[in-house]
């Protein structure tokens, strides 16, 4: 029986007022203690420590994923003790997930970084932070002057909080000159910005998450949301429960939780997916269920290059030639994908591809397709964007409630900071460096002379470390991120972080295998310890306030920027006081996107709402765009218009499928698959300091088929070295566990820095758009 | 609801099952101290009759070598207030 | 006092027009082949229940069972039950006769009450590891003593959801034991409408020793 507000307040408050006494009968019995035993002291206590017992709640968006979770914080007396769902927060509708609900414990372990480390005769040392500052700042113009200016480079995060990210972009780009500015999202979605490119001219979904509340259909292109974006895919649960006209289709390279749940899980070889799409698309044509009115209209056939490599060596140099195609020529393309010869490369049946195809034709039901990590981890990352786009394009299924090509991300602003402001190599704030137009209205904004901007990108991420390795780059500045686990075929680029001549600087809140290898610590202030916005996967933008002071000398990503800019000359462009600089820099930031088609929401509506999307203009979100009926940038008159690309068309994309950088040969027999789970987030630097995620997982594994676990000789908990090219690890095997690999592919998560398993991956990545593929590479098992 | 607080003392060296039974206990909850053999214990029972079952319990064990009280509330002294409102 | 319990009276007979509802069967998804469908503790039963279950049963609440009649069927926490009602000589122990009723849940006339539902109806051979109680006393007096069931509102932060204090072993779907009529009041979910549990309560078995993190360099 559901109970009312009023009562549920009433509840609340009674609890609220036990809680209190209940401290006060604590504290009494405390101090009574303290009276007759003096010198005694109460550890367990502190948690209370200087709490009131009264609770008032604060807006923030979720500190973890790209969904983007409108979360309230439990404040009490300078401390975060509490978490609930925001109720205000289209998002999540008030419901969180158990990462969300203890986020506030991430900020509270014990080994915080709250003083700046130098390293002196190998050493690490604190020192006040001005020192460290200092010491960066001449760091940089000693480097710059000795190895010219591309010898500084900065390495960033999606993490990153809107205005961390357009400092450092204005630091970097518009005052010293390099494009050595790169962000881990490069590693987590730059593949669904080619893909967004290449299709439509412009970045970011069309649809957003409302569409779970109108589709019928629900296909999951390699995607476990179920762990990974499970407050979404409990409200597609809830919808297919209550619509009964709703199916879930699980189309992955292993069995998951989001198999469990789905009304039929369809499994592919790696890297087939490629194939698949294409036969997805021959059945369309094939079956007639092409929706001609809107392909007619609003679509383009394109092709560019094949056989385009993997990058697996240095220097490597990629540029796509797009050359227009027939809808003749696109049909023949599609000869090679029947559903019968498709079978044969990805194992899944042509009748299971039929099905598939039959979901997406049939003209009465709506269609949402999800992705993120499988799709956008993949060495031919942009292709399967374009791929599943085309199926999208060819049934008209697009920009309307419900039908929906579905990019999710992975990290709170890896939309908003990386993608929206452009901390990429090529990017800036609007446009890309490459762009004379773009660079000018970059220097007026900024305040800096148009050739400061440097028109030729320097590394994507991969070409970055390499560079460190190479020494082309001798200085690195690292913020929000963990690369020293993340980074595919680490040991190289742990051993380049680690030669003699290189410099690194490390913002961090908790020790990592990053922080081991760094010269200077910062102790960075995290989340709600500072003003800030993030953006999520739907568009989004969200504003927290300073909810708790951030610890000991710890101090915001943004101001450490700021603090070293005007150290090295830059005070004009970074003139803003530490009281207001967040909204200034919004402001400023928002010039970029004026117009239309990218409108942001002032600063003053950000701090009264739990998110606002963009384009917001005249006062209003909006949630479809392309679509005349939701986005006001639609001009043309028509049903659609797709005004990113120059024809006002969106492109479908004659993509082939190739194979994937390295495959299970006689040696190296076994796939090897990475990935996350539910409790933790990324590296787990945050989330295993949080009890009761480190307590419900506390180390990682290795996922083995049961047959072939059997064939090796190993049962649950047993040792397994795993072997590659690169490098091994030795992890406990676990056999029916949290997922199923199919015989032939091992699964590791990787948040584990007891077990290294990027030591093996391959640092094999898109050639379009930059983004290793961290699911697939070849090796081989033994038991430890 | 009465909330209670105690001062409880073990006997000699049962320390640790003291921790263990305390802890085991409904509607009981304790702050060992770092440096002594004392602990705190909370006490918070929904009514009057459990409250007395958990104090014949507590008097129980043998762990236990003295309780002194250094906290009570109980909601239903509380003037004005009604009986019952916290049945739902 | 009569009042209360004329409202329980109604309350149970609305409660009586669920009994057609019952908890939705296991259809097992059209898995992929070879793969076991007791992977991730067996998980896969929440989403089937969760989805064949209608929301109004699982919303119901009749105040039936409460926790401590609960373990007073227990020996320890996580035994399994005693079976607490008659059962006659004639029944033939046979799994279809258990079945029928714990399956599916809903309303039984003759105890005039409503049924608990087995997270494992898989497992058919009830009479494998529940037995009725046919006689009071005991042969000899035990010293057996256990360990206190695991404490409710074990909840990291306040209003933190709490985690799964027990074991998953056979019982891995939660939505029997915790929502529905027949679900046990003190832990009762008031909030069945999303059906991904696991998104919130993950498994700290109260029982388990906790392991430390300790960073290496």
């Amino acid at each position: 029986m559901m109970k009312t507000n009023q009562e549920n307040n009433e509840v609340i408050m009674k609890l609220d007022r036990r809680a209190f006494i209940k401290s006060a009968a604590a504290s009494s019995a405390i101090a009574t203690a303290a009276a007759i035993f003096p010198g005694i002291s109460f550890a367990e206590w502190k948690k209370q420590e200087g709490a009131s017992g009264m609770i008032t709640w604060k807006k923030a968006p979720c500190r973890f994923c790209g969904t983007g979770c409108g979360v309230l914080i439990g404040v009490s007396g300078d401390r975060a003790v509490a978490v609930k769902g925001d109720p205000n927060c289209s998002v999540n509708k008030g419901l969180c997930c158990v990462k969300g609900y203890h986020s506030v414990q991430a900020l509270y372990g014990k080994d915080r970084l709250t003083k700046a480390k130098v390293r002196r005769n190998g050493e690490m040392v604190e020192v006040p932070i001005k020192e460290a500052l200092d010491i960066i700042a001449a760091k940089m113009k000693d480097t710059m002057a000795k190895h010219g200016k591309d010898s500084v480079a900065m390495y960033g995060s999606g993490q990153w909080t809107i205005p961390d990210g357009y400092v450092a972009s204005k630091l970097f780009k518009g005052c010293l000159g390099t494009n050595n500015l790169e962000a881990n999202a490069r590693l987590c979605m730059s593949s669904a910005v080619t893909g967004f490119m290449t299709s439509f001219g412009i970045d970011e979904p069309m649809g957003c998450y409302e569409d779970i509340d109108y589709a019928n259909v629900f296909v999951t292109w390699g995607n476990n949301m179920a762990e990974m974006h499970p407050v979404l895919f409990s409200r597609m649960l809830a919808n297919r429960k209550r619509r009964n006209n709703v199916e879930i289709i699980d189309f992955a390279t292993r069995t998951t939780r989001t198999s469990q749940a789905a009304d039929r899980s369809i499994l592919f070889r790696p890297q087939t997916d490629l194939a698949v799409a294409n036969a997805i698309c021959y059945e369309i044509i094939h079956n007639n269920w092409v929706n001609w009115d809107f392909l007619n209209t609003h679509v383009s056939f394109h092709k560019g290059k094949t056989d385009i490599g993997y990058g697996t060596e240095d220097h490597f140099a990629f540029t796509d030639k797009e050359e227009p195609i027939n809808f003749e020529e696109y049909k023949k393309f599609l000869e090679d994908y029947t559903p019968e010869k498709v079978e044969k490369i990805s194992g899944v049946s042509a009748r299971d591809i039929k099905y598939m195809a039959s979901l997406y034709g049939d003209p009465t039901k709506k269609v949402t397709s999800f992705w993120c990590m499988g799709m956008n981890q993949h060495t031919r990352g942009t292709w399967i964007q374009n791929l599943v786009y085309n199926i999208h394009l060819l049934t008209g299924k697009i920009s309307t409630p419900g039908n929906s090509p579905f990019s999710l991300t992975g990290q709170p602003s890896a939309c908003g900071t990386v993608r929206e402001v452009g901390t990429l190599t090529h990017a800036l704030p609007h446009g890309g460096v490459a762009n004379e137009h773009d660079r000018e209205m970059a220097a007026k904004i900024w305040d800096v002379p148009v050739s400061n901007i440097d028109p030729k990108p320097t590394y994507h991420t991969v070409e970055m470390f390499r560079a460190l390795d190479r020494g082309d780059i001798k200085f690195m500045w690292i913020q929000v991120t963990n690369p020293m686990v993340t980074m595919p075929n680490l040991n190289r680029y742990r051993q380049g972080a680690l030669k003699d001549d290189r410099f690194i600087v490390v913002s961090e809140v908790y020790p990592t295998p990053t922080t081991d290898v760094a010269d200077v610590i910062l102790p960075a202030a995290m989340w709600v310890e500072q003003e800030g916005m993030f953006g999520n996967s739907e568009r989004r933008t969200q504003h927290f306030a300073q909810i708790v002071p951030p610890p000991g000398e710890a101090m915001s990503d943004t101001w450490q920027l700021i603090e070293v800019a005007r150290r090295l000359g830059f005070e004009k462009q970074f003139p803003w006081s530490e009281e207001e600089h967040i909204g200034k820099i919004w402001e400023e930031y928002r010039r970029f996107h004026e117009g239309p088609k990218h409108n942001m929401a002032p600063y003053t509506v950000l701090l009264e709402r739990p998110g606002v999307m963009w384009p917001f203009v005249d006062g209003k979100e909006t949630r479809w765009r392309f679509n005349p009926k939701h986005d006001p940038a639609c001009t043309n008159g028509k049903d659609f218009d797709f005004y990113g690309k120059a024809d006002n068309k969106a492109w479908i994309w004659a993509r082939p499928y190739e194979p994937a950088a390295e495959s299970p040969d006689a040696e190296y027999n076994f796939w090897l698959n990475t990935g996350r789970v539910i409790e933790h987030f990324h590296t787990g630097s945050m989330t295993r300091r949080v009890p009761v995620l480190h307590q419900a997982m506390p180390s990682s594994y290795v996922e083995l088929n049961p047959e072939d676990a059997a064939g090796l000789g190993v049962i649950n908990g047993e040792m397994v070295k795993i072997i590659s090219r690169r490098g091994s690890v030795t992890m406990p095997a676990s056999i029916n566990g949290r997922g199923v690999p199919p015989r032939g592919m091992v699964f590791v998560p990787f948040f584990d820095e007891s077990y290294l398993i990027n030591e093996v991956t391959l640092d094999a990545f898109c050639p379009i758009s930059k983004q290793p593929d961290y699911k697939k590479c070849a090796v081989r098992l033994e038991k430890a | 609801m009465p909330i209670f607080s105690y001062l409880v003392i073990p006997k000699a060296g049962a320390i640790d099952t003291l921790h263990a039974e305390l802890t085991a206990l409904p509607w009981c909850e304790i702050i060992p101290a770092d440096n002594k053999e004392i602990v705190i214990l909370v006490t918070d029972t929904p009514d009057a009759a459990t409250e007395k079952k958990l104090q014949e319990r507590l008097k129980e064990l043998d762990s236990l070598q003295s309780m002194s009280m250094t906290f009570g509330h109980n909601d239903e002294d509380q003037p004005g207030k009604q009986r019952g409102d916290y049945e739902a | 006092m009569k009042k209360a319990a004329d409202k329980i009276g109604k309350r149970t007979l609305a409660l009586a027009a669920l009994c057609l509802l019952g908890v939705g069967g296991l259809d097992l998804a059209m898995a992929a082949p070879d793969i076991p469908h007791t992977f991730d503790a067996g998980g896969e039963k929440i989403f089937r229940s969760y989805n064949a279950t209608p929301q109004e049963y699982m919303a119901a609440d009749s105040g039936n069972r409460n926790l401590m009649g609960f373990y007073e069927l227990r020996q320890y926490p996580g035994s399994p039950p005693r079976i607490p009602h008659a059962v006659a000589q004639s029944f033939s122990e046979q799994p279809d006769n258990c079945l029928s009723c714990h399956a599916k849940g809903g309303y039984n006339a003759e105890l005039d009450r409503f049924v608990p539902v087995t997270p494992h109806p898989e497992n058919e051979l009830c009479t494998q590891c529940h037995v009725p109680q046919r006689q009071e006393g005991l042969f000899v007096e035990t010293n057996w003593q256990s360990i206190n069931p695991p404490k409710l509102g074990r909840s990291f932060l306040a209003g933190s959801p709490p985690p799964i204090p027990h074991s998953l072993q056979l019982r891995e779907n939660c939505i029997p034991c915790h929502t529905g009529p027949a679900a046990v009041t003190e832990i009762r979910v008031e909030h069945s409408s999303r059906g991904n549990c696991r998104q919130c309560h993950v498994p700290v078995i109260s029982t388990d020793p906790r392991l430390e993190f300790v960073r290496k360099q």
